[in-house]
């Protein structure tokens, strides 16, 4: 049998471990934003992504298109009943938008937790090895996008900027298995109930809202919102409904099952939220949990 | 000028993954199987082969860093074992005789082994709670059906596209 391994063979295979190791752990380390070789990569890569999957992904959607032409008929009687909906719905939203526009004045609070500016994007890439759950889109920093901007569909809130290169970003979802993947949210009602989404349940593919108090009650279908408290998303934002309600394993919080309203798969088209108020300056009614930070200051 | 359509060929496989992905749904089978597209590493293995084992390993080395800094941001993971891979699955081809069908066997072999290293790193920097069951059950079986049914179509194309580039750079 030959020899598989010769000495300078074995020199170079420790040595590209230990250089494995250290690459891990230099990728895994908690940090803002990539190094600027990584960014320059994926600028590069980015640029034939782009060349790739844009022509792609037009035949893609041409041939949805065609298999959702035979549904053409049932979904045009649904939007005209919603249409004449709508009409009213439009007039009622103008109108509280202009109240809202005064009394903000009144009250000299003219920029609130909700404002956000929507960046519009493209999904490029989604990793193909599907391990993390992370998409790379066609929109980077030329376009005003940094790191923990909230990004979205037309139906919710799908996940963060992780990072971000000078002409694309690559964005977390929700459903990624990553210890630092919070989301501060609250379940509208009659007293709005605080907690965070963390972690994502892969079987019943739902998502954990966690640290809710034991005492309060939830029941099933309330509106689950981004509550803005976190500093890094705007508020308001829909995450999705809650469908169970379980107590955590020591019973001091509950857990709620959330079904996302935007699905994770399948993304064609995004949105980058540019909060507009970064500073925390809680309502008077929310300010509770942000006065402990700044106790701690 | 016939040498760079060596490059243009391995670019185009690195993007081949990504651009089957747009066109397959990833919820296709209700989620209950994975398939991961392995079409860059089943070129990179061809190449090893049937053009020059240095050349694969190079382009290995430089194509999987890209992967990682791309795709994946766990840099190391791929810039290090497709390499390695390339360079085991051409001692193993020294002594098995590389006939397509033998070939095929070792392929399947390769990838299972990649996606094993892949699923073990994921577990040990705690990406994943899958375990190794599911793991098998879920993403291997559907990823070897997968990337063998590729090998099917394009063994002979890739075998003779990396046999005349071959007399092309001699």
């Amino acid at each position: 049998m030959p020899q598989f391994f010769t000495n300078k063979r074995l020199i170079i295979l420790l040595g590209s471990i230990i250089l494995l190791v250290a690459m891990i752990g230099f990728s895994l380390r908690d940090r803002d934003n990539i190094t600027w070789p990584e960014k320059f990569v994926k600028d590069v890569t980015g640029f034939g992504q782009n060349i790739v999957s844009k022509p792609a992904g037009v035949v893609e959607s041409f041939f949805d298109d065609v298999r959702r032409l035979h549904l053409t008929y049932e979904e045009n009687e649904k939007l005209r009943t919603h249409l004449e909906e709508l009409a009213q719905l439009e007039s009622d939203v103008a109108r509280l938008e202009k109240d809202n526009a005064e009394l903000r004045k009144v009250l000299e609070k003219e920029k609130s937790l909700a404002d956000y500016e929507p960046v519009q994007a493209t999904v490029i890439a989604r990793n193909p090895d599907r391990w993390y759950e992370v998409i790379t889109i066609d929109q980077g920093e030329s376009n005003g996008i940094e790191p923990d901007m909230a990004v979205m569909t037309a139906s919710g809130l799908i996940g963060k900027v992780q990072s971000t290169s000078k002409f694309t970003s690559t964005v977390q979802l929700l459903s990624a298995r990553d210890s630092q993947n919070r989301v501060s949210v609250l379940i509208q009602g009659k007293a709005t109930i605080y907690g965070l989404i963390e972690g994502y349940d892969e079987e019943k593919k739902m998502l954990q809202m966690t640290k809710i108090p034991s005492d309060s009650k939830v029941t099933k279908g309330q509106a689950v919102t981004t509550s803005g408290l976190g500093g890094v998303f705007p508020k308001g934002l829909v995450i999705g409904t809650v469908t169970e309600l379980v107590p955590d394993e020591f019973g001091l919080t509950q857990t709620a099952l959330v079904q996302p309203a935007a699905s994770f798969y399948d993304l064609e088209h995004v949105m980058v939220s540019k909060r507009e108020m970064t500073s925390i300056l809680p309502e008077e009614e929310d300010r509770q949990q942000v006065l402990i930070e700044e106790e701690g200051l | 000028m016939k040498k760079a359509l060596l490059p243009l060929l391995v670019v185009v496989l690195f993007y081949s993954d990504s651009v089957f992905m747009i066109f397959f749904s990833e919820q296709a089978f209700d989620g209950a199987y994975v398939p991961v597209p392995r079409f860059f590493f089943i070129g990179l293995l061809f190449m090893s082969v049937f053009f020059d084992r240095n050349t694969a390993i190079k382009y290995g080395f430089f194509f999987g860093f890209l992967f990682d800094m791309f795709y994946t941001g766990l840099l190391g993971a791929y810039f290090f074992f497709l390499p390695l891979l390339v360079y085991t699955t051409s001692k193993l081809t020294k002594w098995l005789h590389s006939t397509l069908p033998v070939f095929f066997v070792i392929i399947l072999f390769d990838i299972a082994l990649l996606e094993m290293m892949i699923y073990g790193l994921n577990v040990l920097v705690q990406r994943t709670a899958l375990s190794f069951e599911q793991f098998a059950y879920v993403r291997l079986l559907a990823t070897l059906v997968l990337n063998g049914l590729f090998y099917i179509v394009f063994a002979i194309p890739l075998r003779n596209a990396f046999l005349r580039l071959k007399k092309v750079f001699d």
